[in-house]
């Protein structure tokens, strides 16, 4: 039998006033009633704990818990009796019995019995494998074997996203905010115990998964500590590298490891699970050799009226000194003010150069500002940056404060 | 000893090394199957025709997946790899993480890993039945062992077949044939081959009874309701519920023939009960007449005795429509009722009287009875308390018309099973009261439900309100209610929803609508009940009226007839803190009625607030069930540490241990105030879940124990403990516990969760457990009324 936690039987509460016609006696009945909360017997999940009635869901990362016992059922003693738990999946094979040592002798009406555990690891068909072998009091040698299969569910869905944030101009390599949506697709409530982010090495990790409230911290997802079936709650996370990895830039360039997810739920009566992801994995920004980052830009502009930003620009090649060309083309709406095509003059390893640049929107709301292209004179290769930063264009009639 | 060794050689033999996959299971998987695998291999071919629907659907989820994926690129799905002790170095391509507890197979996209397990999972499965669910099966039906065990349980003796030569025999032709994926004749042929083979001791696990509500046409036969033991965190009782065929207990036959057809004749049956009611009326004024009344009936078409009383005559009670009523009764229906009418009349002679309660309503009825009617209902009731000597002509839509909808539902189910199990002779001693028993009154109606007979009082209030002419087939004529006729609809309801016949609830609660009609109301017959005013409609079958929507699996409808409730004891409430009545009428109440009032209406408050957080708790809508019990506290601060301990175990039935223990202490907190037996053992009880919580159930024992000394009888503890000692593994332990705690005290504890674990270790312990399980029937036969829930014994 499949060990699940037990649950609480749950009661039909039905009562029924003293002036009523059954007088005390519906009241009286439900007193009787074990099942009932003393005292309160209107409450409808009691105390009264039974055992599962079937087997019930298992999913990737519960602890699989069964009563294994072996009854003789005959009115013969035998002796010599091995029982031997084995867990088939579809990759391997494990033995999860407590002992292997053989059991002397099982009288009539006796039994062996043995509660087995595991933490479930493979998703699909397991299969618990019991064998038994006896000798009789005739001294014939007995086996058999019993199978039980159960296929083992995905318990939750797990989805991440990064964004590269630019805030930090001074590094070359910048915060990296994770966020990470976690549904639960089981059929039953789910509370999650621990959901954090294992940094790699490379990182330090914040969770913004809470605010401060007057001195405490309160978790950003309310009263509500649970998901339910096919809720979907999205966590967020802050990676910072470490500053020896931060100072070497060539390391977190291309691909990079960022961590693991670490997920800890509990359901029914504290059944427990715990998961983790494979290691998450990132495109850092492609800088390419040439980096444009925004050192200032105003978040709010007037239509029609210029403004000014002020752009970075840095070499990012290990050794090569760039001659670069600065253009500049007007989109639907960013008009760029002042001459492209202008030169910047070299440009050495490492070494960057600031350039304040204007330019005006001809389009209310939020755009985008595009439309920068940098060109290695050298290598004959040019460098396109759209999507720059965004900027809300209001109306001239609306003062902007500044 | 040897034999086993030589069995476990046997076994690398079956299970060539190359197909580590699936070892011994994989040497049955036809070569054929394992081709197709590789093909999958190769190809990534996502068809799968062959395999069964489950893989079908597999399949379309993951097509979704992919879908989703397109929808929004920038969410990337992650595969969760596993428990955390399994390393993980692999570092795949970015955009397909691997399973990282799968051993790597190259640069394969996850998806088809998936597949490829599943693939391999279920040519696995595809030799049981086309079951393929998380259900676990005995997958064993084919191997050779299992035929063995399939033994017939006359044979005692033990004759075995050394195991390994026996297996290898089997496992030869199942292999020669090609092996299609259902294979039933493999499963012939080892039986065939070891028709002889003996018992040995079983290994029971996993018990292979089917799911209670599996059965439907079992229940549909007779009439129980399916969800013996459920608590709201099983998964999907309540959808089960909900598909469940309506369990109806249809009319017998014989009383279709007496009443199918009297709706449309317009027959004589119905005239004969309506003059009756009437009559009641009749003999309370004039006691002499109570015996004579229903020679007079069966004898003369019109009674004289009604037009002498002019007063209660119904012609003046609005809404009953005159043109019916002289015409004479049928005799058929005499033989109806066992009892002489003169003995049932007794029922209805008790507080009616017109004259008592004309000189004045009592203050305890008023606060009892208010309501507040919506509109319509008050624009009528108006209008009949204003043209009190003319018939007010009401749309029969807005009458209430209740008659029976099913005859009986007599019968008795532990008889039934003990016919079954223990034969004609044991069936017979079984002795329980039945409608017929007992006095045809509220005395014998009460006495069949405290003896927890309540099919058979189910079906006396049937015969009560037959009586009142409200019987089988009136529903939807015209008809008078008194107090007493809607205190038993509520009992006949109340006990239906106790036995779990929602659905015949459901249906006979159908004519009353909204419990608003206005001939639901005193006022409605000014005649009958000068003066009074209020509702008849018992406050309780409001509350039942509500609930039983949740359990037909409505708990929204349910939700918002609570809701309904409540506003009005709220606004009842607000009249009387403003100095009104409670209808808002400016009438003096002396300051001790008004508390009296003030009190009843919050409870009542309490009760509806009761309600809602059970309803809540039902939609598994926790955040706001929490609260609402919360807010039962104050209507019932007597309750207080037995709420939040319920709170507390909400908490720890979604898996919050942490919150739930926080409640734990407040518990602890509140009745360190009231000291005394019962505090003491819910901190105990509290603390025993709070280990269970944490999985440690040989703490959680220790504290069901204590309890067990301080109060040796508590039915929980014992229970709870009993369930401990099996997670201990100590089933015969937990068995002994659990028997001696029957045998001691078979009235009290013979409860269908003590049962159903008993009946789960009995089949835990033995493929033999229907004998004990027997001997608990004859147990229960000998203490449990016909309300019994056979289901718990397991012996279906």
């Amino acid at each position: 039998m499949r060990l699940t936690k037990p649950t609480l039987f749950t009661n039909i509460p039905v009562t029924c006033e003293e002036k009523d016609l059954p007088g005390d006696l519906f009241n009286q009945l439900m007193r009787d009633d074990p099942s009932t909360v003393n005292g309160a017997e209107i409450l409808m999940l009691g105390e009264m704990l039974t055992l599962p009635q079937n087997f019930g869901n298992i999913f990737l990362g519960e602890t699989f818990s069964s009563y294994i016992s072996v009854h003789n059922d005959s009115n013969q003693v035998v002796k010599d009796i091995l029982v031997k738990a084995d867990l088939q999946t579809s990759s391997q094979r494990l033995n999860l019995s407590a002992s292997n040592a053989a059991v002397a002798e099982l009288k009539p009406d006796c039994c062996i019995d043995d509660v087995i555990h595991h933490e479930v690891k493979e998703i699909g068909t397991h299969i618990l494998v019991c064998a038994v072998s006896y000798t009789t009091q005739g001294g014939e040698k007995m086996y058999f074997r019993k199978f039980f299969k159960f296929q083992v569910l995905k318990p939750l869905d797990v989805k991440t996203k990064f964004y590269n944030a630019e805030s930090d101009l001074n590094s070359v390599t910048d915060e990296v905010f994770l966020e990470a949506q976690i549904q639960n697709i089981t059929t039953s409530p789910m509370f999650m115990e621990k959901v954090s982010l294992e940094p790699s090495i490379m990182y330090n990790v914040a969770e913004l998964n809470s605010v401060n409230q007057a001195g405490e911290c309160v978790t950003t997802f309310g009263s509500r500590a649970y998901l339910q079936p096919m809720d979907t709650r999205q966590y967020l996370y802050c990676l910072k590298p470490k500053k020896e990895f931060a100072e070497k830039a060539g390391i977190i360039k291309g691909v990079t490891v960022i961590g693991k997810l670490d997920i800890v739920w509990k359901t029914n009566l504290g059944e427990r699970g715990r998961l983790q992801t494979s290691q998450l994995q990132r495109m850092a920004p492609g800088y390419g050799d040439v980096r444009l980052s925004l050192e200032a830009i105003p978040d709010t502009v007037n239509l029609e009226e210029p403004f000014h930003i002020t752009c970075k620009i840095t070499n990012c090649s290990s050794e090569r000194t760039m001659d670069l060309v600065l253009e500049m083309c007007n989109t639907n709406s960013i008009h760029w003010c002042g001459i492209s095509g202008r030169q910047l003059g070299k440009l050495h390893p490492s070494s960057s150069l600031c350039l304040a640049l204007t330019l005006l929107s001809s389009v209310q709301g939020l755009q985008s500002v595009s439309g920068l292209r940098l060109t290695d004179t050298f290598l004959k290769r040019t460098y396109e940056y759209d999507d720059i930063a965004q900027v809300c264009v209001v109306s001239s009639a609306i003062k902007v404060e500044s | 000893m040897e034999s086993a060794t030589g069995a476990n050689q046997s076994m690398p033999e079956e299970s060539p090394p190359t197909e580590g996959r699936a070892e011994s299971i994989t040497q049955q998987v036809p070569q054929e199957e394992q081709g197709q695998l590789l093909y999958h291999e190769e190809t990534i071919d996502l068809g799968g025709d062959e395999f069964e629907s489950e893989e079908n659907e597999t399949m379309s989820e993951d097509s979704s997946n992919f879908i989703d994926k397109l929808n929004e690129h920038m969410m990337e799905s992650v595969l969760i790899s596993d428990s955390p002790n399994n390393s993980e170095d692999d570092v795949a391509d970015l955009g397909c993480l691997q399973d990282a507890s799968e051993p790597p197979e190259g640069s394969t996209d996850h998806s088809m890993e998936n597949i490829l397990a599943k693939g391999a999972a279920d040519s696995l499965s595809n030799r049981s039945e086309s079951d393929g669910e998380e259900t676990p099966k005995d997958i064993s039906d084919m191997t050779p062992d299992r035929a063995s065990l399939k033994e017939d349980p006359e044979q005692e003796e033990v004759r075995g077949v050394p195991a390994s030569e026996h297996e290898g025999a089997e496992d030869s032709g199942p292999r020669d044939e090609d092996a299609p994926p259902e294979r039933p004749p493999s499963e012939l042929s080892s039986r065939q081959s070891s028709p002889k083979d003996e018992p040995v001791p079983v290994c029971t696990i996993f018990s292979q009874a089917q799911p209670a509500h599996s059965q439907p046409p079992l229940f549909l036969r007779d009439g129980f309701e399916s969800q013996m033991v459920k608590s709201p965190s099983f998964i999907g009782t309540s959808e089960a519920a909900a598909k469940t065929p309506p369990q109806m207990v249809q009319p017998s036959p014989s009383l279709s023939k007496f009443f199918g057809d009297t709706t449309n004749t317009n027959s004589l049956a119905s005239d004969f009960f309506d003059s009756f009611t009437t009559s009641t009326f009749i003999s309370v004024s004039n006691p002499n007449a109570g015996s004579s009344v229903p020679e007079k009936l069966s004898s003369v078409a019109t009674p004289v005795g009604q037009k002498s009383l002019g007063s209660a005559d119904p012609s003046y009670s609005p809404g009953i429509e005159r043109s019916e009523s002289g015409v004479s009764m049928a005799s058929v229906e005499i033989p109806q009722s066992p009892k002489p009418f003169s003995q049932i009349q007794t029922v209805f002679a008790g507080s009616e009287d017109p004259f008592a309660t004309a000189l004045s309503m009592s203050e305890m009825d008023r606060r009892n009875d208010a309501w507040l009617p919506g509109d319509g209902t008050r624009d009528v009731l108006i209008s009949v308390a204003t043209q009190q000597y003319s018939t007010v002509f009401i749309d029969k839509e807005n009458l209430t018309m209740p008659g029976l909808k099913f005859d009986n539902i007599q019968g008795d189910a532990v008889k039934d099973l003990m016919l079954r199990f223990l034969g004609e002779k044991a069936a017979a001693k079984r002795q329980v009261l039945n409608a017929n028993s007992v006095e045809q009154s509220f005395v014998g109606l009460k006495q069949l439900i405290s003896c927890k007979n309540w099919r058979a009082a189910v079906d006396l209030c049937g015969r009560l309100l037959t009586a009142h002419g409200q019987g089988y087939g009136k529903s939807g004529l015209p008809t008078s209610h008194t107090a007493d006729s809607l205190q038993l609809w509520f009992v006949r309801l109340a006990l239906l929803v106790k036995l779990g016949l929602f659905q015949n609830a459901e249906v006979e609660f159908e004519p009353f609508g909204n419990l608003d009609q206005p001939d639901l109301y005193y006022e409605y017959y000014p005649h009958v009940y000068p003066g009074r005013r209020g509702s008849m409609v018992p406050f309780s079958m409001r509350i039942l009226h509500a609930e039983l929507q949740q359990y037909l699996g409505n708990p929204q409808e349910s939700l918002d007839r609570l809701h309904r409730v409540k506003a009005v004891c709220s606004k009842i409430l607000t009249n009387l803190e403003q100095g009104l009545a409670e209808d808002g009428s400016m009438s003096s109440i002396s300051p001790e009625n008004r508390r009296a009032s003030v009190q009843l209406w919050r409870s009542r408050l309490g009760r509806v607030m009761c309600s809602m957080a059970n309803c809540l708790l039902l939609m598994k809508d926790y955040v706001l069930a929490v609260d609402a019990y919360r807010s039962v506290i104050q209507y019932h601060p007597e309750q207080e540490p037995q709420l939040l301990s319920g709170i507390g175990r909400i908490f720890l039935q979604i898996g919050d241990i942490k919150t739930a223990e926080q409640y734990f202490q407040d518990v602890e907190k509140v009745t360190q105030k009231l000291d005394g037996l019962q505090g003491k053992i819910m901190v105990l009880m509290n603390r025993a879940f709070l280990h269970l919580g944490q999985n440690n159930f040989a703490e959680a024992h220790k504290f069901f124990t204590e309890i067990l000394k301080i109060e040796p009888t508590n039915a929980v503890a014992n229970n709870n403990a009993a369930v401990c000692l099996l997670y201990l593994g100590k089933l015969k332990d937990s068995l002994r516990q659990l028997e001696a705690m029957v045998q001691q005290d078979p009235r009290h504890y013979l409860h269908e969760s003590v049962l159903f674990n008993l009946t789960t270790m009995y089949e835990l312990e033995s493929s033999r457990s229907v004998q004990k399980k027997q001997s608990l029937l004859e147990a229960v036969a000998s203490k449990e009324g016909d309300s019994f829930n056979t289901q718990c014994l397991k012996l279906a």
